[in-house]
């Protein structure tokens, strides 16, 4: 198995296994974990609205 | 995560900023027009492990005074759009069934992206939601069904397949296969 493929493997067992967390913990459990991820990045998100635009490809819908 | 029924979901989580920033833009949109929120956001509030930075939301068709009454409450709460200064340049872009964002100020991430209902699929999900019940408010989601099948047959990029994954292990005892096979038929058809 070539790296890319090992790399896809071992998302996709991560994201079944953390799903499979989520259905059998609780709800602040997970949560807690999960926003460790979200409010970091949310937090240190700098972009400008040019960048942002760019990125998503959307850089014709901007006057 | 309580599956209630199925128009309703209880999730006792721990706000997260992207819940929060939702939760206070939702409050103000559903004074004003119908909405669902759809894509990512959907499989992030039911607790998969990533970030969006935007939260995708479909509305129905409005007028242009509905529009300029819920614009005027989002900039008396501290929102703008990215897209146009000027309300009818907005109002424009919806008309033309283009996406618009809107942010608190002073930000770019996290926004929100609204979008007119365009088509059968954005129909259906506007009129089969389910409730989620947080701490703070409720949300109203596509229901699953229509998500999983969606990100499974037409966007298929490796984030959404995972997305859908993620929905499918979480909501394994309540999702209707059938429904999910019926929608990805129609979808083939479709797009």
């Amino acid at each position: 198995m070539g790296f890319i493929e090992e790399n896809e493997k071992e998302r996709k067992e991560f994201v079944h296994k953390w799903a499979k967390y989520v259905r059998t913990h609780s709800d602040k459990d997970w949560s807690e974990q999960q926003n460790v991820i979200i409010n970091s990045a949310l937090k240190s998100a700098n972009m400008t609205r040019e960048q942002f635009f760019k990125m998503k490809g959307e850089t014709n819908y901007v006057k | 995560m309580k599956f209630i029924d199925k128009k309703t979901i209880e999730i006792d989580r721990e706000l997260s900023e992207l819940d929060k920033f939702t939760l206070n833009f939702i409050k103000i949109l559903e004074k004003h027009v119908n909405y669902v929120l759809v894509s990512g956001y959907v499989s992030i509030l039911l607790g998969r492990a990533r970030v969006s930075e935007d939260v995708d939301v479909i509305i129905q068709k409005i007028d242009s005074s509905t529009f300029q009454a819920l614009y005027n409450e989002l900039k008396k709460n501290n929102y703008y759009c990215l897209n146009a200064e000027k309300d009818s340049t907005i109002y424009e872009y919806l008309s033309d069934n283009l996406a618009v964002r809107f942010a608190k100020k002073d930000k770019i991430i996290p926004n929100v992206e609204l979008k007119w209902v365009k088509h059968k699929f954005d129909k259906l999900a506007l009129e089969n939601t389910i409730d989620v019940k947080l701490s703070k408010g409720s949300l109203k989601i596509s229901h699953l069904e229509l998500q999983i099948a969606f990100k499974q047959e037409v966007l298929k990029s490796p984030k959404d397949i995972d997305d859908a994954d993620h929905i499918k292990e979480v909501a394994k005892e309540y999702l209707d296969n059938e429904l999910i096979q019926k929608y990805k038929e129609m979808l083939r058809g479709f797009y």
